[in-house]
């Protein structure tokens, strides 16, 4: 009898463990093109539109690194400063008694940080470089950034505040990492004045007749898992 | 009660099962915290501070008293870790684990953050300039003689300061105290070679016999010589170095060395002229004086096979030059003195001196030269503070009330002292006897420079910077403390200096042209000296002056074994905790003790033979008694350890400090005799006899090591064969 009880509150715990488990998984992001994150509240409702949009739909085209201006350099983007906000609302009159731009100035003047919130996460055991990534597409291949910010962060010019769009799941990124990018010579040398392989292996030739080179990108585990 | 089955063991088994499943799940995505995470920015870009990218800086590692020099790396204006500055001739790079714990006592929860004034049993929070106030005010109408400065060694420009401090306040009574400094070792070092540190060249000695040095361990500068060491081992012409170490109590350096000898405790000196007479090179009076030390008595004294001897003697005579050192194990005795005079003078007999024994550097500004100090000052304090001569004592970088000897009852006679004042860093057990606790800046947020004593090639200073804002903004530096309280008496001799900083980068900028820096301009002088962390000189070298003699040195026959306390205790220190000011930083409680691998405690090392005749097994609770006290703690078999001694390690027993020290093994200091070396003056760490008695209890021993771990070192600990038959030479 005991026997028994014990063995059916092992399984209940057992089934108990299990559903957790399943129901926590039920929620992994498909890996798909296109996958949309939850819409975050901000602080302050940020207009990426206005500041990095086009143009003709009244956006200022600003590049998305002036104001992400760690991404080019360190593994994070970070977020600005306040004060690189600041610098230029500072002289623009038109917006200064608009909501938005008032609540901004209430942070700079209380000299307190704006509590932004995550947008775009990965779990802690996994290390994008920001740095890596615009070195080899924008810096090296001169491709436009918006389109190279863009391959992980969406259309971040047409939206007010960022929303993810991409799934960030390891076979999302392998999705790229297994395609067949363009280099400027074989073994991915010598590209500025840094020569590095993209893989362990060099790089397939795909129509070396026409001089057009392409490598796919790491796929060694601790390339993102250190 | 009925018994459902459903015990605590079922429990557990189902909690196990869910947690397990939670951690799976948090495998999943979510650990992803989009949307819920804060991202906290800059208000304003601090220059140089990248997110995610490091910044590094050179400085010096506080820990101990070798003078490594550190690069810190430091990321969003956070210390994260600290690595040896390659640049540095002392440790080329390296460092030791007690100096990686440094920012654990930097970050530490248990740090003092605000001056305490007390008020009845607790302290009361005031401000710094009501303490000020406070010290000037109970300094008024004390004379120069009725005030005491302890502190532990300080060096460079701290300690100009402090020597200004205390002629301002007309005192001569600095009293240097480290508790595990080699006092006795210095004083006949400078007997022997004219010098109280001279430079030990391990790489070049073809053998090292050690007479209880723990120089891979705790030893002087233990960083240095270990990659002495490593050169030594590799061998100079191709001969691999050999290492014989002597000692009743196996130490990191004797588990790596080629042979340990076991030896009656207090013997050594015996042993080294025994050897002397066994080389048989001596001449004149040195000859006529070990004439009596032959074999069969030597043996019979301090309980080394003669065949042990000979081999020692027919290895030195074979290789040379080698090298002979005597450390905490020979000089813990009354005749302490007269063992290290005996060990010294083995290196004049062998030739070694001006070969692997050197001159070594001096920083040519003596005044910043290292004050140095061992127990023979707490005594003299002590005795002071009995006789209440003291009406104010500060009291900076020592820990009196935990490292001195019971017998000296430190406690009760700081009590009458009328101020008591603790610059610290915690809440030890001394900063809980004073009236006023002024919490300090940790090192790594610190201004200052060392000096170190044992300079390694040429002489240099080294830079103590901040590494990173203060974790705790109503810290202070000792100096700018120092700096503040001398200006109560002499504002207009000191009001060009805004604080420690000032004066700092003045006295160094001032003396730029000797410091290397004639053809710099101030700032890039200035810039260049903070970014090596190191001032380089030549240094003036004092030439070797001492000679071999042997008048004076007589030894005494071996303790009879004392019927009623028939062990002698053995204080060990330990790599990692020392003399016990940095136990609260948990990685050095967590990392194992190298020879046991006991971790978060103490326990008693006793010799399994030892063990067997007093029915003890591991982990019996035992209590060890002197004449002064008794401890109880877990006994450990340990055949690295001379039958008729036990022995515990130093640094565990603390009744305050922190969470991660108190209540954390016993303090085998608290039993230990007040015996002093007849020559110096300074404690007798070894001299104290104890009695070993079960209590009844057992407790699992908490350690790394395996049962067949334990099994393969006491196989290949040789000296527990007694046996002739072993060729050094063969072995190596
Ligand atoms: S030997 Fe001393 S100074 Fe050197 S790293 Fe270790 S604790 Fe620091």
């Amino acid at each position: 009898m005991h026997r028994f009880l014990r063995i059916t509150v092992l399984l209940t715990g057992l089934f108990a463990a299990f559903s957790i488990y399943a129901a926590e998984s039920q929620q992994s992001v498909p890996m798909t093109e296109d996958s949309l994150g939850p819409l975050v509240e901000q602080p302050i409702e940020f207009p990426h539109n206005r500041h990095a949009g086009d143009a003709d739909k009244g956006g200022m085209q600003i590049n998305c690194m002036y104001c992400h201006t760690y991404a080019r350099r360190s593994a994070v983007a970070g977020i600005p400063p306040l004060q690189k906000c600041i610098g230029c609302h500072q002289s623009i009159e038109s917006v200064r008694e608009t909501p938005r731009i008032k609540k901004l100035f209430e942070y700079w003047e209380a000299k307190k940080a704006v509590p932004w919130k995550k947008v775009h996460d990965l779990p802690d055991f996994v290390r994008f470089n920001h740095e890596r990534h615009i070195k080899r597409f924008i810096e090296q291949q001169n491709r436009p950034f918006q389109e190279v910010c863009g391959y992980c962060h969406g259309n971040v010019k047409e939206m007010t505040v960022a929303r993810r769009s991409k799934g960030l799941t390891m076979g999302w990124c392998a999705s790229c990492h297994q395609k067949d990018h363009t280099v400027v010579a074989e073994g991915g040398t010598p590209i500025g004045t840094q020569a590095y392989w993209y893989t362990f292996y060099k790089p397939e030739v795909e129509d070396a007749s026409a001089g057009v080179l392409k490598a796919k990108g790491p796929n060694d585990c601790w390339r993102c898992h250190k | 009660m009925m018994d459902s089955g459903f015990d605590r063991r079922d429990f557990l088994k189902v909690m196990g099962w869910s947690g397990a499943a939670v951690a799976l799940s948090g495998c999943g995505n979510t650990s992803i915290e989009d949307g819920k995470e804060t991202l906290v920015s800059y208000v304003e870009a601090v220059d140089y501070q990248i997110p995610g990218v490091g910044v590094y800086y050179n400085s010096s590692c506080a820990q101990c008293d070798a003078g490594c020099s550190i690069n810190g790396k430091v990321r969003e204006g956070r210390v994260l870790k600290l690595e040896g500055n390659p640049a540095s001739a002392i440790n080329r790079g390296k460092m030791c684990g007690l100096g990686q714990a440094g920012v654990q006592h930097h970050y530490n929860p248990d740090r003092l953050r605000e001056p305490l004034l007390r008020n009845g049993g607790s302290g009361e929070t005031i401000t710094w300039e009501k303490a000020y106030a406070l010290i000037s005010e109970k300094l008024k109408g004390v004379s120069g003689e009725e005030i005491a400065f302890l502190s532990g060694v300080v060096s460079g420009h701290l300690k100009v300061l402090l020597g200004n401090y205390l002629s301002s306040l007309g005192s001569k009574n600095h009293f240097v105290y480290e508790a595990l400094a080699p006092g006795v070792v210095r004083a006949a070092n400078k007997k022997a070679y004219g010098v109280e540190m001279p430079r030990y060249n391990i790489s070049k000695a073809k053998v090292v016999l050690s007479f209880g040095a723990d120089f891979l361990g705790a030893w002087v500068s233990p960083v240095h010589f270990s990659q002495q060491y490593a050169q030594f081992r590799k061998g100079v012409d191709g001969q691999r170095g050999v290492l014989i170490q002597v000692e009743p109590k196996m130490t990191l350096t004797g588990a790596n060395a080629d042979r340990w000898v076991p030896i009656r405790p207090g013997t050594e000196g015996i042993l080294a002229l025994g050897i002397i007479n066994a080389l048989g090179i001596a001449t004149g009076d040195i000859a006529a004086a070990v004439k009596g030390y032959d074999k069969a008595r030597v043996s019979k004294e301090t309980g080394v096979p003669p065949g042990h001897i000979d081999k020692i003697a027919a290895i030195l005579k074979l290789r040379s030059p080698s090298l002979v050192l005597a450390g905490g194990a020979a000089e813990g005795y009354a005749h302490g003195s007269q063992n290290a005079a005996a060990i010294n003078l083995l290196n004049h007999v062998l030739g070694n001196v001006g070969k692997t024994v050197e001159a070594s550097a001096a920083v040519p500004f003596p005044q910043m030269a290292p004050a140095k100090g061992n127990t023979a000052a707490l005594k003299s304090l002590n005795d002071g503070l009995a006789e209440g001569k003291y009406k104010v004592l500060f009291n900076y970088a020592a820990n009196p009330v935990f490292t001195a000897p019971g017998a000296m009852k430190f406690k009760d006679n700081m009590a009458k002292a009328g101020f008591k004042v603790a610059f610290a860093h915690y809440m030890d057990e001394t900063a809980l006897q004073a009236d006023l606790v002024l919490p300090l800046e940790s090192a790594l947020e610190d201004w200052g420079t060392q000096v170190p004593e044992y300079m390694a090639e040429g002489a240099q200073i080294n830079i103590l910077q901040p590494l990173m804002e203060n974790v705790h903004p109503n810290t202070r530096s000792i100096g700018d403390i120092l700096l503040a309280l001398l200006k109560q008496s002499r504002a207009e001799e000191y009001k060009n200096y805004e604080d420690f900083y000032a004066y700092l980068r003045s006295a160094l900028v001032q003396n730029k042209a000797a410091l290397g820096g004639h053809a710099m301009d101030e700032d890039a002088f200035w810039n260049e000296t903070l970014t090596k962390g190191i001032i380089k000189l030549v240094g003036t070298t004092a030439a070797l002056s001492g000679k071999a003699g042997i008048s004076g040195l007589k030894l005494p026959a071996p303790a009879e074994i004392d019927e009623q306390y028939p062990l002698q205790l053995i204080p060990s220190v330990n790599i990692s905790l020392r003399d016990g000011r940095h136990t609260n930083q948990p990685w050095l409680q967590e990392s194992p003790d190298p020879l046991t691998t006991i971790v978060w405690d103490s326990w008693m090392e006793i010799h399994p033979k030892k063990a067997a005749e007093l029915g003890i097994v591991e982990g019996d609770i035992v209590e060890i008694t002197s004449r002064i006290g008794s401890i109880k703690t877990q006994a450990y078999l340990f055949p690295g350890i001379h039958p008729d001694a036990i022995s515990v390690p130093i640094g565990q027993g603390h009744e305050a400090m922190g969470r991660y020290a108190k209540g954390y093994g016993v303090n085998p200091l608290k039993i230990m005799d007040a015996v002093f070396d007849r020559e110096t003056g300074e404690l007798a760490m070894h001299e104290t006899r104890v009695k070993v008695s079960k209590t009844g209890q057992r407790v699992i021993v908490v350690k790394d090591e395996s049962a067949a771990g334990a099994k393969q070192i006491r196989e290949k600990i040789a000296g527990r064969v007694y046996t002739d038959n072993v060729d050094l030479t063969k072995e190596v």
